[in-house]
């Protein structure tokens, strides 16, 4: 089968659980596929943890699932070592975190130290614990969901942990027709959650990771990206601009972005559908600037012309 | 209201002080509420910004104007002239603060005060003033600059740096402008009638007004010798004649009491090498201008008198420079008129018989005029007068006979008065003449420079074949006036300057306050010579000092030219700056398509990219999308695909974007 419409394939059939969001899918694909964690940030109820079970249903990945609560600890997501009785040592527990995909749900509600147990384990691809340095499996992804910042009961997540998620969707209401669809469905079904079915193997997200490296960007393209990267350094509306980091994340998601659109190279609309999601939580708008920052990044977007100016 | 709108709290600092800074050079012009209305108005803009109070809603506002235009109307008992329009404007300016609420109230409050600058150059262009008002300029270009810079929090002085630079860049601009911008003469120079008091010699003179005057220690004129400065005895700088004693008081003669027939000069044969100076007058409120005796000006625009002084149809309200050329031999009028004889005879029936019968006495002793003189001079320095600022009060009746008889004391208009009528009585034509006496001479840069306390009468003796001859009977009461100046024919009376305790005249004693006040005044002059008196005379001289004789296309030339080598550096750099790089030929064309679409009413949007722009245009112009899908095909693979750009494949790709039309 072609990737293309294994692609297709995995989104219609995330589609089928979370209606009328397939911008949101492909890009929670696309962020996957590109290796990075994602952050998923809206109100209760949006489907924020449905989106994530489908995820690793359709990427056939073993995934567990913690709950972030603020009596959290480290110990609670890493592992611990338990004293052994019958051969007097300790051994070592595996916490949820040895997984391929890891659902944090909620993760800014837990305390900070807890949160930077987790981030070093995305940042490093290992945690460890005791002195003792365990390799986690392979791939590894970090789904998080969070509420709102301005919530209450929430520690927010400082800017360079934010940075450690590749990007952050946000949901929003359903289409009224799609929800009108759910409610009907709603009556139909049982409660019980029905696992989706594995439409992509490890082989093919391998697959995907390897052809991802062959995409080309030219010249132009990168011109067009440092443009971007450099007016949000310079212009007043930004109080922090993108990193290096931030700019490597864009290319990258860019260059997924053109696989999944069987194309060999990629053109400055791959990294616009990409900007808002990776640049948005990476970006502080200047406190003059009144806008939220779906608004700011738009407003990157119009300020850069794709053509040098 | 959005963040964009509103002052940073920087800008409002920066645009609060400016209004001070502005209104400190006027404040011996406005009368003392206005600065009240600054405080108050301050200060509510502050209470607005810390939350505490709001706006005033517009009844407030309109009480507020009404009450500003009674204050002016009472303060100065009228709204016209300069004066009052200035305070008015001033006011207004600070009520301007209560309405300063967003972005553009601040331009407007800015700009406005760009031109509040301005009108300080309505009342003195002095160097200080000018410095002052620099220093408001940067004041107020820092608040703009600070208006561009939001989420400056807290006041601060680092937009200034940015305002400075921005003057500095302008600088070379302004000289251009200066030197080298056609001086229209009327359109520049409406005269503004301002209310400013009159200054220095006044055209009445009784017992007292001179004495008054000799307490100012202000600069009256400065004067630039061509050569050598002549000794301080012969520096009688001649300004009014004057010629009618009434009740006591000389003065002048009106222009219309002179018969139209007497009023040219009876212009004498000049005698001797003349000597060349230049003079720059403070503004007096007087028409009439000062120079050694026969004094012809060259410069445009002076006007000389029967009585052989020179003078302007206008009022000198601003720093005037003049040349001027004199022929202290020349004998003036040799020939009396009949009318300026009996005009310069003329005493009041009855008053100082004491004195007519002395002066009567001495004319019968006399074998001659000349004689006469002598003698009446002889008098002074036999008997016991005093040189002194300080005379006693003389009756209104008789003042001469109770001098010359009982006081004795009395300064220089008591004797030049008293010489006078002595000579009339004696039948002899006399006048008084007021103007300067000497001068301090600055080694500096050589100028003279005459101070109000040199001011001084004298008179003038006609005498057969010799015409008018300067007596100056203090000289022979007080030969070290005449000799040495002021401060040492005081010396023992210790009266000089007793008003002004400060000022750096009375320590001229003190090397190092003498030597800096001596470089100011000389800056001073400099400043006057070449920056307030560079008129339009001044600037064609120049230029045709360098440009050879001078055609209107040659000065626009000049100009254009000028103001080029001073614009196109800062083009240059701008554009090194902005590392523009030429568009590739495949940008050009791309761009060339877009421009062909926008023309059929399908613009690309800001930032929008080709294919979502070929999408849109597709839908847009249906007939065409076909090739517009080709062209953007094309274009996505030259701009974005492997592999480099063939000028061949350009080629086809230049086809593509001529075939959508």
């Amino acid at each position: 089968m072609h990737l293309q419409d294994v692609i297709d394939e995995a989104v219609s059939e995330i589609g089928t659980v979370l209606l009328g969001k397939e911008p949101q899918i492909r890009l929670a694909l696309c962020c996957l596929f590109a290796r990075g964690h994602l952050l998923i940030e809206d109100l209760p109820g949006m489907g924020k943890t449905t989106l994530s079970h489908a995820l690793a249903d359709v990427l056939g990945l073993s995934w567990k699932r913690v709950q972030f609560t603020s009596d959290l600890l480290p110990a609670d997501i890493l592992g611990v070592s338990v004293y052994n009785r019958n051969d007097a040592s300790f051994s070592f527990h595996p916490g949820p975190i040895f997984t391929q995909l890891l659902l944090a749900d909620e993760i800014n509600r837990t305390t900070p130290r807890t949160q930077s147990a987790l981030l070093e384990a995305m940042a490093e691809g290992q945690v460890t614990v005791e002195g003792e340095t365990r390799p986690l499996p392979e791939p590894f992804f970090v789904i998080a969901t969070q509420n709102p910042v301005h919530q209450s009961g929430t520690y927010p997540l400082p800017e360079s942990q934010l940075d450690r998620f590749l990007m952050r969707l946000e949901l929003g209401y359903p289409h009224p027709q799609a929800e009108r669809e759910m409610f009907q469905r709603q009556r139909l079904n049982s409660t019980e959650r029905v696992p989706l079915r594995q439409v992509i193997n490890g082989e093919q997200l391998a697959g995907i990771r390897d052809a991802v490296g062959q995409v080309h960007a030219s010249d132009n393209l990168l011109d067009y990206l440092q443009r971007l990267v450099a007016y949000t350094r310079n212009s007043p509306e930004f109080e922090v601009g993108l990193s290096p980091r931030g700019g490597l994340a864009l290319l990258d998601s860019a260059r997924t972005w053109a696989v999944m659109h069987s194309r060999g190279h990629v053109v400055p609309e791959d990294l616009q559908m990409v900007l808002p999601a990776v640049a948005g939580h990476r970006l502080i708008p200047s406190g003059d600037y009144s806008g939220d920052s779906a608004a700011l990044v738009s407003l990157l977007q119009r300020n850069v012309d794709v053509i040098r100016p | 209201m959005k963040a964009q709108q509103q002052i940073p709290r920087n800008a409002l600092g920066w645009a609060i002080l400016s209004m001070f800074t502005l209104v400190l050079p006027h404040i011996e012009r406005i009368p003392p509420w206005v600065l009240a209305v600054y405080l108050f108005a301050a200060f509510w803009r502050i209470m607005v910004y810390r939350g505490r109070w709001s706006f005033p809603r517009w009844p407030v506002k309109l009480g507020l104007i009404i009450a500003g235009f009674a204050g002016i109307l009472l303060s100065f008992r009228s709204l016209v002239g300069l004066e009052p329009t200035v305070a008015l404007l001033l006011t207004a300016f600070a009520l301007k603060l209560l309405e300063l609420a967003e972005r553009k109230d601040a331009y407007v409050l800015l700009f406005l005060a760009y031109f509040v600058v301005l009108t300080e150059f309505l009342f003195s262009q002095d160097l200080l003033i000018v410095l002052v008002c620099v220093l408001n300029v940067v004041i107020i270009t820092t608040a703009l600059v600070a208006l561009h810079r939001p989420g400056d929090d807290r006041f601060n002085l680092r937009p200034m740096r940015q305002a400075g630079v921005m003057i500095l860049q302008a600088a070379p601009l302004m000289l251009v402008l200066f030197f080298l911008f056609p001086r229209i003469g009327p359109l520049w120079t409406v005269p503004i009638k301002s209310q400013q008091a009159k200054t220095g010699m006044s055209e009445f003179m009784s017992p007292g007004d001179v004495s008054r005057l000799s307490r100012s220690g202000e600069v009256a004129f400065r004067v630039n010798f061509e050569g050598d400065v002549p000794p301080r005895s012969e520096l009688y700088w001649r300004g009014l004649v004057m010629s009618r004693l009434r009740q006591g008081t000389w003065s002048a003669l009106n222009f219309y009491e002179v018969p139209a027939s007497q009023r040219r000069q009876n212009e004498p044969e000049p005698l001797g090498e003349p000597l060349r100076y230049s003079i720059i007058m403070e503004p007096t409120q007087q028409r009439w201008l000062y120079g050694l005796r026969y004094a012809r000006s060259t410069s445009s625009g002076i006007m000389h008198s029967a009585d052989f002084r020179i003078f302007r149809p206008l009022v000198i309200e601003d720093d005037y420079l003049y040349q001027v050329r004199s022929w202290p031999d020349t004998v003036l009028e040799p020939e009396l008129s009949a009318w300026r004889r009996r005009i310069e005879l003329e005493l009041p029936d009855g008053a100082n018989p004491r004195t007519r019968r002395l002066a009567a006495q001495i004319a019968a002793e006399s074998a001659s005029p000349a004689e006469a003189v002598e003698r009446v001079l002889n008098l002074f320095t036999r008997e016991p007068f005093v040189y002194t600022l300080q005379p006693p009060l003389l009756p209104e009746r008789d003042r001469m006979d109770a001098f010359l008889f009982d006081t004795r004391r009395g300064f220089c208009e008591h004797y030049a008065a008293a010489f006078v009528i002595m000579m009339r009585a004696a039948g002899i034509p006399a006048r008084v003449v007021a103007g300067y006496q000497g001068g301090e001479v600055n080694p500096v840069n050589g100028t003279v420079i005459v101070h109000q306390f040199d001011a001084h009468a004298w008179s003038e003796v006609w005498l057969e074949g010799r015409g008018w001859v300067r007596v100056d009977p203090t000289a022979a009461v007080a030969p070290e006036r005449i000799e040495l100046g002021l401060e040492e024919a005081l010396a023992e009376e210790g009266s000089f300057l007793p008003d002004s305790p400060l000022s750096p005249l009375r320590y001229r004693k003190i090397d190092i306050i003498n030597k800096i006040r001596l470089r100011y005044d000389a800056l001073t002059y400099s400043w006057q010579a070449w920056v307030v008196g560079f008129d339009a005379d001044k600037q064609f001289d120049l230029l045709k000092g360098f440009f050879g004789d001078f055609s209107a296309r040659k000065f626009a030339a000049v100009l254009l030219g000028s103001w080029a080598l001073v614009l196109v550096p800062v083009a240059w750099v701008l554009l090194l700056r902005r590392k523009t790089h030429a568009l590739s030929r495949l940008d050009r064309l791309y761009l060339n398509f877009c421009r062909r679409l926008e023309s059929m009413g399908v613009a690309r949007k800001a930032g929008e990219a080709p294919r979502d722009y070929a999408l849109r245009a597709q839908r847009k112009i249906p007939r065409l999308a076909e090739q517009i899908a080709d062209v953007t095909k094309r274009y996505d693979q030259l701009a974005y695909a492997e592999g480099a750009s063939q000028d061949g494949e350009l080629g086809e790709f230049a086809r593509a974007v001529r075939s959508i039309r």
